[in-house]
Parts: structure tokens; C-alpha cells; sequence
């Protein structure tokens, strides 16, 4: 892997942006019309099968409506049931598996959403593909992948991240890290190191907002706290008006609220003036068209086939979404006091997303932090050059910047009486672990449910289930008597995973949590297979060269430890002679190992290498600290 | 792993000059990252994961006063709020029973015995129908013994932490600490207490806590 990239993968446009010199910049397409920096997130299916990503879907929208996905954002980890409210609001079929994940019917074919998220991000690695080959002059191999950070809502759930790093993986990009869009805004934002204090990031977009509380000192960006609502944008205002006009014609007589490329033709319409609002003081939502999709094929407009015109006051307008903005303000309070600070002690307000254009936005902004927001950032690409620094941060290891971000939702398990005991708190900083103590209730009960669960709430059916496990094996004692340990470890990508394990008899369990309506491991591979870009022995091959790759990695990391000007003082004083010659000889093995074709055996001596290093990494990083904590320069450790 | 004052390189006393424990979580923080470690091997990246995750925990436990003297008092007397059962911190997953409710301090019988009785005549003028500003003002009234209780408290531990930091620096014998840490803990037993009963009642009566203060 030689490149890295960051992605902003949004609900109605997403872009990919890479680090040059130090300097993020975006990816622009150089074919299409003019150099465009946004892929419009959006997926058409053509009746032969052949996928449509970006702009030439979007032209779908309006003759291909039922075969064509928009704001996929919104069903990315969801159930069925979690969609049903809205499904009626789109042109294309939305229905649910037996397990309840979401299905997306595009012509015959019925798609999860991560596979469709998967089309829009492999049209972005194309891009980058062909952009580092032309500045590689062709000298890119076949065998380089892209590593990529990906960008989600800082309110994202665990099912939510999980299905974003599914549909990376299904793209064939190699997912470094899945970060938040406001944090990572703001490291594009404080790149210059001028900037220091407590900053807002008010991140609202097509489909979802994100308000993120940061202090920035010495480079690093620590979130405080942030908050937020995943199912709030742009899109709520386009519905808005999409409804009024229909709501309209219908009363003129037109049955049109179920033609999908009717619909389309008036969200296109509403969009455009929505957009003009934000320039001028008035717009007009113009349907020319005539509605083609009645049974007899004929136009359903209105009797008279008159072209439909509505005229828009940006006063009207804004009195109509004024609720929707005000939705914002509440997550925006409730961050400010979760970080403990008033919205006079911020710095600077940072404004991300598309419906940050609109005027009455930044005025409602300005007057809750009683200060202008900061807009000299393109709202549109801010999260991904932030993607992008953070990309090149984990390539390089470069440790001038660091973010440190937080947990959004509270975690805890089912006990007693459908109550959450919380494990870890929102708003913790990640990575982060959290435990409690456990028992049974019942005498002689040899198993316990672990419940999973993310949210605020104190009852159970208040909150995101996350998963179900049962801690079995426990042998049988009277109630009250068994100890169970149960461990929640987030890392740095916010994801969860969980332990439960009873102290007496040290039955164990670990868990990964898989969301109750994510894919399993099994179905992200046999996705792989099934996308028609890669064929069985493309996927063997690939796995092959993950597995080669991760062995030089580890081969090179264990060869510069042992080449390090410390390594003589740490093998004479901290390891056994033993230890030293294992290290050594398993290197040896593995590397006599790696040219074969055999990926098991590759795997398996890696995995000894690991085990060999442990110790060793563990006295390393010691030392690293009693430096640290010594007041010895961090940059020369 | 050692403790989180050790952790951190502070000594165990609960005035913390907060801006150097910003700085060194900071500094910490660089060593241990996860995003520093991606190209490691995977043992390093386990073990950057492991201490990154307790630093993170350390900071946050150390950083707020009320963690900061609980973690102390766990640390120094091995269990938490001078709790000497080792089974009541455990929770019951479901098919348990309910863990009973606590039995107010001793210190605290009579403030909590006057104000059960006041808040019985309070539920009834609810039932009756009384206009909510007139029992709330009453609650409120009813409230006041136990909030003066507790800002009397915070002003007590306040107190014992510059003691238990006085004791560390001129290192004073095991016994001393050991009354400090005790008092500490019975102070922090009852604020506990306190705190649930005030929000206990807030709930019960469905006022909006903000409404009554803290």
C-alpha cells in the first residue's frame, strides 16, 4: 500500500481528497463536465446490469426513477423497521430481509445499502486510481491497493460505522480508519497551528447534522463533546416543499404523488430554488414537465397541461423551514453542556455542509455563540481534506497533529427490570474501556444474556439494541455467587467490541460486536465474490497479497526495533536470552515463508512473530513513557 | 498496569494543578495513539490500544474531583464509598432480584426523617390538586436542610483533601492517612446519598430538575 486517501462519503455528494507535500488536496474529475470535485452519491441500475455512479445516475433520476438510489446515507445500518415512516417517500422499492436489514430494489436486483455505498466509493477509487497513474506516469503496480479513511456523522451508531467500513470493504479499498465529519473538519480547519482555543463545528449536510465541541493546543484536536441527529439535513427541507407541490396539484386533480419520475422532476425543481435562496431574496419552483407515469402512459399533470409554478420569498421560506432549523439548536446546547463551557468561551464557530449555505442557518448559528461563523472553508470540502490529513497522519505516523476523539452514545447492558446500566458514557474519549461486575439472579443458572445496547435512556426499549450474546459454562451456584466481568474495549474507530467472563471459573467470551442489522463477515465476503469486478481467484489472490503485505509489515516493524540505537540496552536488561533468539528466528521463518503461495502458513507465522514481539513491544512503549513523563522532548522519542 | 496518579506520573494527592495533567495527557497521549502505531506490528498496536484506552480512562477519572476522590478511596481502601460487601457492586443481569435500597446514614436520620414526613403532606396537596406553584414552593422550602447538608458537605471534603494532601507531602504514618481516607469516605457516602435523594424526589414528583436547582 502506497497511497492513502480520505473520503467524504455523503448523503448527496461525496469526494476524495489526498495529502501532497503536506497540503490535502481534492481529487477533481478531469473528464466529465469541466473538473468537478463532487461524485453526486447516487446509484442507477440500467435494465442490462451495467451501474451507473455520480452524475450520469443522477440524470436518472428523472427517466429511470425506480432504478435509481439516492441518499443512501440514510438506511446505512438500519432495520426495515427503523425505514418504514419513510420508505413511501421514495421512487425506489425499499423492503427488508428476514433478519431486518434494509434492501434496496434497483430493477430486478435487490442491494443492502453498504453494497450500494459500496458503488459510489468505488467510482471515488477510480478516480484516485487514475489520478496517482497519471502522476506515477504508469508506474503504479498492480498489486498497490488504497488505503482510505473514511468520513461518517460524528452521531453515528455502532451499526452505522460498522455498514460505512462494510461498504469500504466491499469497494476493495483498505479502510484505515473510519473518523467523525466534524472532527475531521476541523483538523483541516486548524491545519495551520494558528489556531488555538475552543472551537464549534456545526456540521449540517444533506442528511444528517453533527454539532462537535473541540479544544485545539499543541495540535492536538481533542473533542469534548459532541451531539447531534443522524436522520436530520437538507433532505427533510426538499421533502418539505416536494410535498407542498404535490399536496398542490393533487388538489388541482393531478395523481401524481406516485409517479417516482414525477416526484424526482419537483425535488430536482425545489432543490434548484432552494439553492437560489440562498443568493437571492426570491426563487420559483418551475415543473414544466408532464408527468408520463399513469397506467395509460399518458401526462397526469393537471387537466389543462399547464407547466406548475410556485414563486418563493426567502421569507417564506425560511418561516417554513424555521422548525427545522431550530432542530438544530437543541443537540448544539445540550454539546455546550456536556463540554462544561458557555457559548460565549468559544473561539471560533466552524461551519461544514452543503445546508450551511442558507442564510437564515448561519444567522440562527451567529446568534446562539454570539459570534459569526468562520466561512472561509468550502463547506462541501472541508471534511474531506480532514479525511485526507488524517489518511496521511496513520501512513506516515507523523505525530505533529492528533485527534482525539470521542464516543457519541452511552453504552451499557440490559440488567434487571429492562434497566441500561451504562459501561461507558458518552462522550468518553476514544479509545476507551469500561467494565462492571455482574451476577445471577437465580440459583443454579448456568448461563447469562448479555445484552448490548447504545443510548441515553435508562430502559432498554428507549435504546439502540447493539447485540445479544449468552455467557454460557457458568457452573452451577446459588444466585448472587457468580462473578461476571463484563468488559466493553472502543477503539479508535468507535467500534465496539465486548467480553463477558466469569472470575470464579474464568469462562470466557469475546464478542465483536456485529450490529443486529449489520452483515455478517461471511456475507462481506461472499459479496466480494459475487461483485462482478472481482472474480473467485481475484479474490484468493487479493487475500493472498493482504496477507504478504501484513507480514513485510510486521517483518519491517520488528527489524527496526531490533536495529534501534536502544535495542542493545533493552535485550541486555529486559529480555531473556530466549526471548531475543526467538524473535530473530521466527523473522527468519516468516520470511522463508512469505514468497509461497500458501496464505495460512503465511498467517500463522505472523501471528507467532506477534506473540514473540509482545514482551518486546510492551518494555519499548515503557520506556517511550518514562521518557515522556521525564520532560524529555516528545519529538525525539 | 499501575495506577492512574502513577500512570500519569502524579503523586496521590487530590489537588491536581489541572493544566499539567492537560499537558501530560497530551504528551502521553502522542506516545500511545493508535494512530501512531498503524504500521507497527500488531503486538505494538495491541499494546497502543491497551494504554491508550487507560490513559484515556486515567484522564477522565483523574480530571473531575468527584471521580478523582472515589478513584482514591478504591484505590487506598479497596473499596468503593467505604462499602465493605463485596457483592453489592455487583449488578444483577435479568432473572435477579432488585439490589434493596440503602439505608440513610446515621448523621443524616433526622434531616431525612423531617423531610419523608413533609413530603407525604406535599403528595397529598398534589393528589388534592393544589395549584403546582403552591406544593412546589413548599418542596423547595422542604429541600433546604438537606441542600444546606450538602454544600456543608462539599465545604468538609474540600477540607479532609487538602488534609489527605498535607498528610502525603510531610508523609505522615499509615494510621493518620487511614482516618483521613475514613472520614473522606463516610462524607462521600452521605453526599452520595443526598444527591439520590434530591434527585429521587425531583423525579418522583415529576418537577424538571432544572426548576428546583441543584
Amino acid at each position: 500500500m502506497s497511497r492513502v486517501v480520505g473520503i467524504d462519503l455523503g448523503t448527496t455528494n461525496s469526494l476524495v481528497a489526498y495529502v501532497n507535500d503536506g497540503t490535502p488536496i481534492v481529487i477533481r474529475d478531469d473528464t466529465g463536465d469541466g473538473s468537478d470535485a463532487l461524485v453526486p452519491s447516487v446509484v442507477s441500475v440500467a435494465p442490462d446490469g451495467t451501474v451507473l455512479v455520480g452524475r450520469e445516475a443522477e440524470r436518472r433520476l428523472l427517466t429511470a426513477a425506480d432504478r435509481t438510489a439516492y441518499s443512501i446515507k440514510r438506511f446505512m445500518g438500519k432495520g426495515r423497521e427503523d425505514v418504514q415512516g419513510e420508505a413511501a417517500h421514495f421512487p425506489f422499492r425499499i423492503s427488508g430481509d428476514d433478519t431486518g436489514v434494509v434492501r434496496i430494489g434497483l430493477g430486478d436486483r435487490e442491494y443492502t445499502p453498504p453494497e450500494i455505498s459500496a458503488f459510489v466509493l468505488r467510482e471515488l477509487k477510480r478516480r484516485a486510481d487514475a489520478h496517482f497513474a497519471a502522476l506515477d506516469d504508469g508506474r503504479l503496480g498492480r498489486e498497490e491497493t488504497i488505503g482510505a479513511v473514511i468520513t461518517v456523522p460524528a452521531y453515528f451508531n455502532d451499526a452505522q460505522r460498522t455498514a460505512t467500513r462494510d461498504a469500504g470493504r466491499l469497494a476493495g479499498l483498505e479502510i484505515l480508519r473510519i473518523i467523525n465529519e466534524p472532527t475531521a473538519a476541523s483538523l483541516a480547519y486548524g491545519l495551520d497551528k494558528r489556531h488555538a482555543g475552543l472551537v464549534a463545528v456545526y456540521d449540517f449536510g444533506g442528511g444528517t447534522f453533527d454539532i462537535s465541541i473541540l479544544r485545539i493546543e499543541d495540535g492536538v484536536f481533542q473533542v469534548l463533546s459532541t451531539n447531534g441527529d443522524t436522520h436530520l439535513g437538507g433532505d427533510d427541507i426538499d421533502q418539505l416543499f416536494t410535498a407542498r407541490v404535490l399536496e398542490d396539484l393533487e388538489r388541482g386533480g393531478a395523481a401524481v404523488s406516485h409517479d417516482g419520475e414525477f416526484v424526482q422532476t419537483v425535488r430536482t425543481s425545489v432543490i434548484r430554488a432552494k439553492h437560489e435562496l440562498s443568493n437571492h431574496e426570491e426563487a420559483e419552483i418551475a415543473v414544466s414537465r408532464v408527468a408520463t407515469g399513469g397506467p395509460d402512459g399518458q401526462g397526469r399533470l393537471n387537466p389543462q397541461h399547464q407547466p406548475y409554478r410556485m414563486r418563493l420569498t426567502r421569507a417564506a421560506f425560511e418561516e417554513a423551514i424555521a422548525p427545522i432549523v431550530e432542530r438544530t439548536l437543541g443537540p448544539c446546547r445540550q454539546a455546550l453542556a456536556d463540554a462544561g463551557i458557555e457559548p460565549s468561551q468559544i473561539d471560533d464557530v466552524v461551519l461544514v455542509g452543503g445546508s450551511t449555505r442558507i442564510p437564515m442557518v448561519r444567522r440562527k448559528v451567529e446568534a446562539l455563540f454570539g459570534r459569526a461563523p468562520h466561512t472561509g472553508l468550502n463547506p462541501d470540502e472541508v471534511v474531506a481534506l480532514g479525511a485526507a490529513l488524517q489518511a496521511d497522519i496513520l501512513a506516515t505516523g507523523n505525530r505533529e497533529l492528533l485527534l482525539l476523539d470521542v464516543t457519541p452514545l452511552s453504552l451499557g447492558i440490559e440488567t434487571m427490570g429492562g434497566v441500561v446500566s451504562k459501561i461507558i458514557s458518552r462522550n468518553s474519549t476514544i479509545p476507551a474501556t469500561g467494565g462492571e461486575l455482574f451476577t445471577t439472579g437465580v440459583d443454579d443458572q448456568t448461563a447469562v444474556d448479555i445484552h448490548v445496547l447504545q443510548g441515553e435512556r435508562e430502559l432498554v426499549a428507549d435504546n439502540r439494541s447493539l447485540a445479544r450474546f449468552k455467557l454460557r459454562g457458568i457452573p452451577p451456584m446459588p444466585a448472587g455467587l457468580p462473578r461476571v466481568q463484563v468488559r466493553f474495549q472502543i477503539d479508535a474507530n468507535g467500534i465496539l467490541s465486548v467480553t463477558a467472563r466469569e472470575l470464579r471459573t474464568g469462562v470466557e467470551q469475546v464478542v465483536e460486536v456485529k450490529p443486529s442489522y449489520g452483515l455478517t463477515d461471511e456475507e462481506v465476503e461472499r459479496m466480494l465474490v459475487e461483485s462482478f469486478e472481482h472474480a473467485e481467484a481475484d479474490v484468493a489472490a487479493r487475500l493472498l497479497i493482504d496477507a504478504r503485505n501484513e507480514a513485510e509489515s510486521v517483518i519491517s516493524a520488528t527489524e527496526k526495533q531490533l536495529r534501534s540505537p536502544d535495542f542493545a540496552d533493552i535485550e541486555r536488561t529486559e529480555l531473556t536470552p530466549d526471548e531475543s533468539r526467538k524473535i530473530r528466528a521466527v523473522v527468519s521463518g516468516l520470511k522463508m515463508v512469505l514468497g509461497s503461495s500458501d496464505r495460512e502458513t503465511i498467517q500463522k507465522w505472523t501471528q507467532a512473530l506477534n506473540e514473540a514481539t509482545r514482551h518486546l513491544a510492551e518494555v519499548t512503549m515503557n520506556r517511550a513513557v518514562r521518557a515522556a513523563l521525564a520532560g524529555r522532548n516528545v519529538d525525539a522519542l | 498496569m499501575t495506577d492512574y496518579f502513577t500512570f500519569l506520573g502524579l503523586s496521590r494527592k487530590l489537588g491536581i494543578d489541572v493544566q499539567e495533567l492537560d499537558r501530560r495527557y497530551r504528551a502521553l497521549s502522542r506516545q500511545f495513539h493508535p494512530d501512531y502505531f498503524h504500521n507497527a506490528s500488531p503486538g505494538e498496536r495491541r499494546v497502543s490500544l491497551e494504554r491508550s484506552s487507560y490513559l484515556n480512562d486515567a484522564y477522565r477519572t483523574l480530571k473531575n474531583p468527584i471521580t478523582r476522590i472515589e478513584y482514591l478511596l478504591k484505590l487506598e481502601v479497596g473499596s468503593p464509598q467505604g462499602s465493605d460487601d463485596p457483592q453489592s457492586d455487583a449488578a444483577q443481569l435479568k432473572h435477579g432480584t432488585p439490589l434493596p435500597g440503602r439505608k440513610p446514614p446515621a448523621s443524616l436520620l433526622e434531616e431525612v426523617f423531617a423531610l419523608n414526613e413533609e413530603l407525604g403532606e406535599i403528595r397529598e396537596m398534589r393528589d388534592r390538586g393544589a395549584a403546582p406553584e403552591e406544593w412546589q414552593a413548599r418542596l423547595e422550602r422542604a429541600q433546604q436542610p438537606i441542600e444546606a447538608k450538602r454544600i456543608a458537605h462539599e465545604a468538609e471534603i474540600a477540607a479532609l483533601s487538602s488534609q489527605w494532601d498535607a498528610a502525603i507531602d510531610r508523609d505522615a504514618p499509615l494510621d493518620h492517612r487511614h482516618a483521613i481516607l475514613e472520614a473522606l469516605g463516610d462524607r462521600f457516602l452521605e453526599r452520595n446519598y443526598i444527591s439520590n435523594l434530591l434527585l429521587g424526589i425531583e423525579r418522583e414528583l415529576g418537577v424538571e430538575p432544572s426548576a428546583l436547582g441543584n
